[in-house]
């Protein structure tokens, strides 16, 4: 059990998808100058991750190592991926609208975020089981979330100051976010 | 619309050059500028892909039919991100080990499928294989730029690109500013490159 | 429904041509990548630990199912007497999976020596468990069994300075390799003998 506590901080706090692994920092940047729209894709995230997590993990296991298929996982993942979210897409659409409407437009965005294709790549490569590959995949998730809102409130801080003007906009939010991720930083070694 | 090919290569290189004018694919530039060699590496790799993916798609864009164009899109930019994914292994093994997930992670590149959508499905073969080469170039000078400014002040080295030759800079006395290579220091550098990229304006 | 079904074998004709096409790069480039994985990864460790040895490590190899998974190890020669192998093992690091390779001595359990293969640590801090042989050369000689950690857990590893949990990480993958060692020894000898 505190091995998956373990494993639960240690893919929220010290490998944070966003600020430590470096990954799905074009929709950190993109979505984040509003709270309404951070929340909204974080939200999109945990739940297209935890499903696409579970489903290339099997898709893995059953198919691709079973025959010798490896060489083709790129391939393979991000179909998966892509069919998935049109599916999930579709789903919300006839049978929870209410959801739709509010994780809708970012769905399309998920197909490229490259956080959901690499947290699938690194359950593998890290030969986690499927119940380890589920708990990653929602907590990185869940990192991604808390860094996405806790940014997006920095950025509306940011929008009050008055900010030089060539670094207006993506420069000062990288910048940002540099100081957010040395904040992390200090959760490394902590597991 | 009527850019020659010529202009279609070259704003890539400044008017357009990712990721700067074209925030773009920021996952990869900062994960991979830790050295020089790894930033080059992920460049051509891009190039490679970009050109490759930019070229065919072109070719069938009459074919393709509208509805499922970006699965086709998808399909046929993994196909060659798993060419250079097994080449890379053959031929240049540590590179491959060092750029780890970022190399199958150039299918979610946005920069790829982004000029797949906007150019290469609207344009003719020479004129995406321009654009593409173009785009593919200005990353790979991007990348490289950003990797000697991380390089040089984080490890105080410079690391020769293909025979992986690692010269210190500084002497023997130099305390690297180790917050440079880490992630912190990627996300600050790119910022304050933005900004001086702001500061030049477009030509 | 007759258009879904067209773009639906749309797309299964481009994954077909994309499948093929690749199976033609991979078997390629197969052996190349196979070869190149043992020569960089684990070949100059291997080749370092194993110093001495009369015949080539790399080429006499075996592979043992353990579990789900399976292991190479690495056969040396020594007094004209097959009686060293190597394996690699896994321990948890600062900033990652660290690779370990130990020799172990068949015939008495003793480690002939590890060696660091693969990691992730602080340039100039944890690199240096790779880098330096001040970690690694503290375990030759000693016997596999041993359960080892370093000083400031109370064992007798000391640690590199400043990089405390890189060499906790090595002292771990060393514990593991006992256990693989422990768990696969008659299948080991059989290998070994044949």
């Amino acid at each position: 059990m505190s091995d998956y506590i373990l494993l639960v901080v240690s893919c929220i706090f010290v490998n944070n998808i966003l600020l430590m692994q470096y990954l799905g920092n074009c929709p950190f940047l993109g979505v984040s100058k509003r709270m309404e729209t951070a929340t909204g894709m974080a939200m999109a995230v945990v739940f297209v991750l935890v499903l696409a997590g579970a489903i290339t993990w099997i898709v893995d296991h059953y198919l691709l190592k079973q025959f010798g298929f490896e060489y083709l996982r790129t391939l393979a993942f991000i179909l998966v991926i892509a069919s998935l979210v049109q599916f999930v897409e579709l789903f919300l659409r006839k049978s929870i609208p209410a959801l739709y409407a509010g994780l809708g437009i970012f769905l399309p965005l998920i197909t490229t975020n490259c956080a959901v294709m690499g947290v699938c790549l690194i359950n593998i490569k890290e030969e986690y089981t499927f119940i380890q590959a589920l708990i990653t995949s929602f907590s990185y998730a869940v990192g991604f979330g808390l860094a996405l809102i806790l940014f997006a409130g920095v950025r509306e801080r940011i929008l009050l100051a008055r900010v030089p003007k060539p670094l207006q906009d993506t420069s000062i939010g990288l910048v940002g976010a540099g100081m957010m991720s040395l904040a992390f930083f200090a959760f490394k070694g902590m597991v | 619309m009527a850019k020659t090919v010529v202009q279609e290569f070259t704003k890539g290189l400044w008017a357009e050059i990712p990721p700067f004018r074209l925030v773009l694919g920021l996952c990869p530039v900062l994960a991979v500028t830790k050295t020089v060699e790894n930033g080059v590496g992920m460049g051509i790799a891009t190039t490679f892909v970009l050109v490759c993916s930019n070229v065919l798609i072109s070719l069938l864009r009459s074919t393709i039919p509208k509805q499922v164009r970006i699965a086709c899109f998808i399909v046929v930019i993994a196909t060659f991100v798993t060419v250079v994914e097994l080449v890379m292994q053959a031929f240049a093994y540590p590179l491959f080990l060092k750029l780890g997930i970022f190399i199958p992670l150039i299918v979610v590149n946005c920069i790829v499928l982004g000029r797949a959508e906007a150019f290469a499905a609207k344009n003719g073969v020479v004129a995406s294989f321009a654009d593409g080469l173009g785009i593919g170039i200005g990353f790979t000078l991007s990348l490289t730029a950003l990797a000697i400014f991380r390089e040089i002040l984080g490890s105080g080295t410079f690391t020769i690109p293909i025979s992986s030759v690692s010269i210190p800079v500084f002497g023997p006395g130099f305390e690297p500013f180790t917050f440079m290579v880490e992630a912190p220091g990627a996300f600050v550098c790119l910022g304050l490159m933005l900004c001086i990229m702001n500061m030049l304006g477009k030509k | 429904m007759r258009e879904m079904i067209r773009l639906f074998v749309v797309v299964l004709l481009f994954s077909c041509v994309s499948g093929g096409l690749l199976a033609v790069v991979r078997s390629g480039t197969q052996e190349r990548i196979e070869y190149q994985q043992l020569k960089f990864v684990k070949g100059p460790t291997i080749k370092q630990i194993m110093e001495g040895c009369s015949n080539d490590p790399l080429i006499d190899r075996f592979k043992i199912i353990d579990g789900d998974k399976e292991r190479s190890f690495f056969v040396g020669v020594f007094d004209g007497k097959r009686n060293v192998v190597a394996f690699e093992s896994f321990g948890k690091g600062f900033g990652g999976k660290i690779g370990v390779i130990v020799a172990v001595n068949l015939e008495n359990d003793t480690i002939v020596g590890i060696g660091v293969t693969t990691h992730s640590e602080t340039p100039g801090l944890g690199s240096r468990a790779k880098s330096e042989p001040d970690l690694s050369s503290q375990f030759t000689g000693l016997s596999i069994n041993e359960p080892f950690k370093v000083t400031a857990d109370d064992g007798k590893i000391d640690s590199i300075s400043g990089a405390t949990i890189t060499s906790r990480g090595v002292c771990g993958a060393v514990v593991v390799s006992a256990g693989i060692y422990a768990r696969l020894k008659t299948k080991i000898m059989e290998k070994v003998k044949a």
